[in-house]
This record gives C-alpha cells, structure tokens and sequence, in this order.
C-alpha cells in the first residue's frame, strides 16, 4: 500500500510538470525553463549532453504540457512554491549530486532549490540570472516598477499567441489536446492568465539576500545586449556567490540557449 | 480579345505597401524596413537601419518579444497573430499584429527575421472593451456569489448559535417542572416546553435547508446495526411531552434491520408527527404506523381535520408554502420541504393522500442497501 502510494505521488509530480528524462550517464542533468518559454527551449542544449549525462526536461506548472489545474496562485505567488516544485521532482527522481542549469528566473529558482535541499545539486549553471530586476538604490536591474507594471499591463491587454495551452479548455475540449495543435504557435504555450502571474512573480522578485548564502560551484553564463539581464546584473550575481565563475557569451540577447546553442553547451561542458 | 494586365510595380509594392515589412539580423538589428512602416514609426529609414528592432517597441512588447516571441521564433520558425505596440517617434504607442518568419539558408543558418504588420488600432480598441467587460462580469459573478454564500453560512451559524440558548431554556423549563408548581404554573411549563420542542425542530430545519442550499447537500450516515422502533418511539414521547392533550397512537411493526440514516429518518418522523398535531383537529388523535416487509420500510402519519387545499398540496414541498388559516403556527414552512429532502437522500418517496375523512403522509423507502 506505502509503497503504491509513493509511486503515485512521484508520477503525479512528473506528469504535473511534464517531465521528461533522456541520456544516459552516471549524473544528472536538470534543465529548467524561464519565463515566457517552456522546455523546449533547452531541447538542442540537452539533446547534447545525452551521450554522457542524464537529462531531466520539466515545464514549470502554468506552461507547456504542465497541469495547469495544479495552478495554484498562492503557492506560485513567490518564486519559492517553483523551487518546491524542483525539489519534489529531484526527490522523484532521486537526484543526488546532480547538476542545474537554470534560464533567466530559473536561475533563481535553482537557487532556492539547492538551499531547500543542499545535497540534490553539486553545480549550478545559471543563465542570464537576475536577482532582482528593478532597480533599487545603488543595486541597477535594469528595470523601474513603472516599466515592469506597463509589463503586466501589455500582458494584460495582449494575447501574445500563448493562448494555446488555453484553447481546448475554451472550446470545452481540456481531454483533446490535439484540438490545440491546429493553433498556430505550438512552442511556449501559456495559459495567458497565469503567465501574467508568473510575470509579476518574475519581475518584483528579489533573491539578493540568497546569493551569499550559496555555497555549491555555480557557473554564471552572461550574454551581450541582453535587455532582461545585463551585464552588470551578471557580474553582480558572481560578485555575490562565494563560488561562482563567470563567462561572458558572444551570443546576443536573452536566449543564447536558443541562438548560440553550441556555445552555451561548450561553456556548460567545460564547468562540469 | 482583352487587353494585357497591367505590369505591377514589385518596388513601390513594397515600399507603400498597406502593410509595414521589416527584415533583421538574427541578433535583432533592422536591415531593411519599408516605408510605410517607417512612417508609423515617425522616423526616415535612414535613422532605423542599423538601430535594434526591440529600441522602437513599448516596453511591455520589448520584454515579451524577448522572453517568449524571440525564443517561439527560433523554435518554429515562425509566428503568427502577435499583438505589439510599436513606439512612434513622439512616444505614443502604434497597436500592430505581427507575423514573423525566419529566412534561413539551405543549411537551415538563420540569416534574416522577416515581420510584417498591420496596424489594429481599432481591433486593439475592441478587445479592449472585451476584456474589460469579462473582467467585470467575472467580478460581479463573484460578488454575487460571495453574498449568497455569505448569507447562507450567516443562517447556518445563526440557527447554530440559538442552539445554545434553547438548551438553557428547555433544562430550565425541565427543573420548573419538578417544583410544585399551580395548574396555572403547570399549563405554562407544559406550553414552553411544546415551543422549545417546536423551535428545536425549526433551528434543525434551517439549519438542512442552508446546508442544502450551500451545495453540501444532507449527508447521510446509513446504517442498519440498530434497530429503528426505538428511534421512533423516542420521535413520538417527545411530541407527546409537548402537547400532552394530544393522542399519539403508534403503531410499529419492522421486521429486521431498515438500512438509513436513524436520526434523519427521526427528523424525518418528528417533523411528520409535529406537522399532524399542527393542523389536525384538537381532540383527534394522530395515527402514526411503521412497518416493513419484502425488503420495503414505510412510514405513514395520518390526522383528521380539514384536508388540504388542492392549490397547496402542489406545492407543499417547495421551502417557505404555508397553509392558510394558520398563521404564526408553522415557523417558516421548512418542514415538508426537509421531509422531502431527507426521502430523496434515502431514494425514497413521500406522498399525501388528503380527503375530508383524513390527510396521511407516507414516506416509503427501500430497506436494503444499493
């Protein structure tokens, strides 16, 4: 009976963020999405890997092919109930010693995750991290809280073409996913009504207060020209951990996983 | 014979086309955009080219069209259907749907992000005032929901908070009467303690009725360990404690165990019975007769008076219908309705038979589970 029990607690936690595990090798390797985006955004990064590592794809819970009825805007209303979320998948899958490569909130995310449970990660590797995004003081995120609620405000306003995950529920068809396929973005889908959560998360989080507490090896990963995480924002996130090493990308934007994939996988091989 | 079409002019197309194009580098610089893009913008070419693409957007379109637009775009090669609002040289925003395709070299490199737009100042407008108005049918939805549910737990904590009270009055009322009290003493006792029986039952009723209307329903707790007479006969002396100058007859012949609720199927008696004392004839008795057979338990109460009215007998069921003629006598008129919900949990029927000899309620139900 225990035992039963357990093993639908761990398959409800890998089918609520849709978990997906390739490769083969003696560590593992959890890749996990920022916002706006799903886990394909680390398909062509983890595809290369898998010769050597395990690799562990999820959607956070509100994107991609996550259950969106486990949505629950008081546990996701910091970025805490997401880290929680990483924790029970790495317990699922009883991770140990293994390695997280966070995009964009992620990082933050990985960040709380591995001071929840400190011997489930050995490395961190955070990508365009951002600990705080508006400014506050001397600290420069890059963002005012004018331009972050004109933010939630264009979200608010505009369907963005993430209504997909949306459309077979609105249709009353939530059993027939394929209903959703004939939509014309199939990538990043988010139910639009929490991705403006997630945003709000996102954008008024601060985890400064985090980073000196974070003592496993942490790869810091910046890209040129990135308007949500600048380089400055990058180097102060190295400034504040303890054991971190930074490198400064030539790709551009906020996405080097997605337009500089070999160059992200090159600089990931070489940390672990 | 009809004369050749005319040639159309592929650069002017372009150009003035009643669309904005604009090509970029894969890191996002324009290229190339034409002009009537550049006019919404409110810039010549020459000061767009070489600038990034995102510069010339709101700020809210800038971060989604790098967090999820950007990234869509590399992943399918495409999007289509976008909303953005471009960022005009005087800061008012341009409402545009964009589509975007990436052009990429036979070896799949991506070397441009071509985006066409079309202007949607009207269509933003309209879904807008979609949204809007959703917004506030969701709120209204919401509120009107909260007072209901407001109102019904409101009555829920009411009837249970009278409880209290009522115990107090009915133990005081029982220690009164041990005194050696007049006639004139004893007659006030014995009616207090019919009104404390009477408002017991009322505060139950009420009580079923907001649960029921709050959507939990009547749970029921089946069982057939106990034997059922007892519970009635309990029914029965209580309503004849109440009101001693009424005759009960009861009359109870169950063979083996009934499956139910017993303290349902009790209130489900006591609500019967007191509802016969109510409005049969004084100086009449009230027949009450239980029995069960063939896997069937059925339970009838019979008094003799007045029948009732054909306009009310339709209705009697519904919360809130009262006889006439008997006013401030029933409470609210939550006792049939209670009696009717209580069968129907307990897929039984209840039905009255009423002529001017006699009015007989019989609720039947079956005995055994499933």
């Amino acid at each position: 009976m225990r035992a039963n029990g357990c093993a639908s607690q761990i398959g409800m936690v890998l089918e609520r963020n849709n978990v997906n595990i390739n490769g083969r090798g003696e560590r593992t390797m959890m890749f996990a999405h920022g916002f706006g985006c799903d886990q394909h955004m680390w398909r062509g990064v983890a595809q290369a890997f898998e010769a050597d590592f395990r690799t562990v794809l999820f959607d956070h819970v509100g994107a991609g092919r996550s259950d969106l009825g486990a949505y629950d805007s008081a546990k996701y209303g910091d970025l805490s109930g997401y880290a929680d979320d990483v924790v029970e998948i790495g317990t699922a899958l009883g991770l140990h010693d293994a390695i997280f490569v966070g995009h964009s909130v992620s990082a933050m995310i990985g960040a709380l995750a591995a001071l929840k449970a400190p011997d489930m990660f050995s490395k961190l590797v955070m990508v365009g991290p951002s600990p705080r995004y508006v400014d506050d003081g001397d600290y420069v995120g890059g963002f005012s809280a004018e331009q972050v609620e004109e933010l939630l405000e264009f979200l608010a306003e505009n369907h963005l073409g993430w209504s997909a995950a949306m459309a077979p529920a609105i249709m009353g068809n939530a059993d027939r996913p394929e209903l959703g396929e004939a939509l014309t973005n199939s990538f990043c889908a988010t139910d639009p009504a929490i991705a403006r959560e997630f945003a709000r998360v996102t954008f008024f989080s601060d985890n400064r207060a985090d980073l000196p507490l974070l003592t496993v090896e942490t790869l810091v990963l910046q890209c040129q020209d990135d308007i949500i995480a600048p380089e400055v924002v990058g180097e102060w996130v190295h400034d504040q951990l303890p054991n971190s090493r930074y490198v400064l990308l030539n790709a551009t934007g906020h996405c080097p996983n997605l337009s500089a994939p070999q160059e992200v996988t090159a600089a990931i091989r070489a940390f672990v | 014979m009809s004369d050749p079409l005319p040639t159309e002019d592929l650069a002017d197309l372009y150009e003035n086309a009643p669309c904005g194009y604009i090509s970029l580098t894969p890191d996002g610089t324009i290229v190339k955009l034409n002009h009537t893009l550049a006019q919404w913008l409110g810039r010549p070419v020459s000061a767009l080219l070489s600038h990034k693409f995102n510069a010339f957007l709101s700020f809210g379109a800038r971060i989604a069209f790098e967090t999820h637009l950007a990234p869509l775009l590399r992943l399918q090669g495409h999007v289509g259907e976008i909303a953005l609002d471009l960022l005009g040289a005087d800061g008012t925003k341009v409402p545009v749907i964009a589509n975007a395709a990436e052009k990429r070299s036979e070896d799949g490199e991506h070397l441009f992000t071509r985006i066409t737009l079309f202007k949607a100042v009207d269509r933003r407008q309209y879904e807008r005032s979609l949204v809007a108005a959703r917004e506030e049918a969701e709120t209204a939805v919401l509120a009107e929901h909260e007072t209901a549910v407001l109102r019904e737990q409101f009555i829920a904590v009411l009837g249970h908070d009278l409880r209290n009270p009522l115990a107090a009055i009915d133990s005081g009322v029982r220690l009164l009467e041990r005194e050696t009290l007049s006639d004139r003493g004893q007659f006030i006792t014995q009616s207090m303690a019919q009104s404390v029986a009477r408002a017991a039952l009322l505060i139950d009723n009420v009580l079923d009725f907001a649960r029921g209307r709050l959507g939990e329903g009547l749970i029921l707790e089946r069982s057939d360990r106990d034997p059922l007479a007892p519970v009635l006969e309990h029914v029965a002396a209580e309503v004849r404690a109440a009101t001693p100058n009424r005759i009960i007859h009861t009359d109870f012949d169950i063979e083996g165990p009934v499956y139910c609720d017993r303290q349902r199927i009790g209130q489900l008696a006591a609500n019967l019975i007191s509802n016969a004392v109510t409005h049969g004839a004084s100086g009449t008795p009230v027949e009450v007769h239980a029995h069960s057979a063939d896997g069937r338990f059925e339970l009838s109460v019979t008094n003799q008076g007045q029948p009732i009215p054909d306009d009310i007998r339709e209705q009697l069921f519904q919360p809130f219908v009262r006889g006439d003629g008997h006013r401030n006598q029933q409470g609210l008129g939550l006792g049939l309705f209670i009696v009717n919900e209580i069968a129907k949990a307990h897929g039984g029927t209840v039905t009255v038979v009423s002529t001017e000899e006699a009015t007989r309620f019989t609720f039947a139900m079956s005995a055994m589970p499933g």
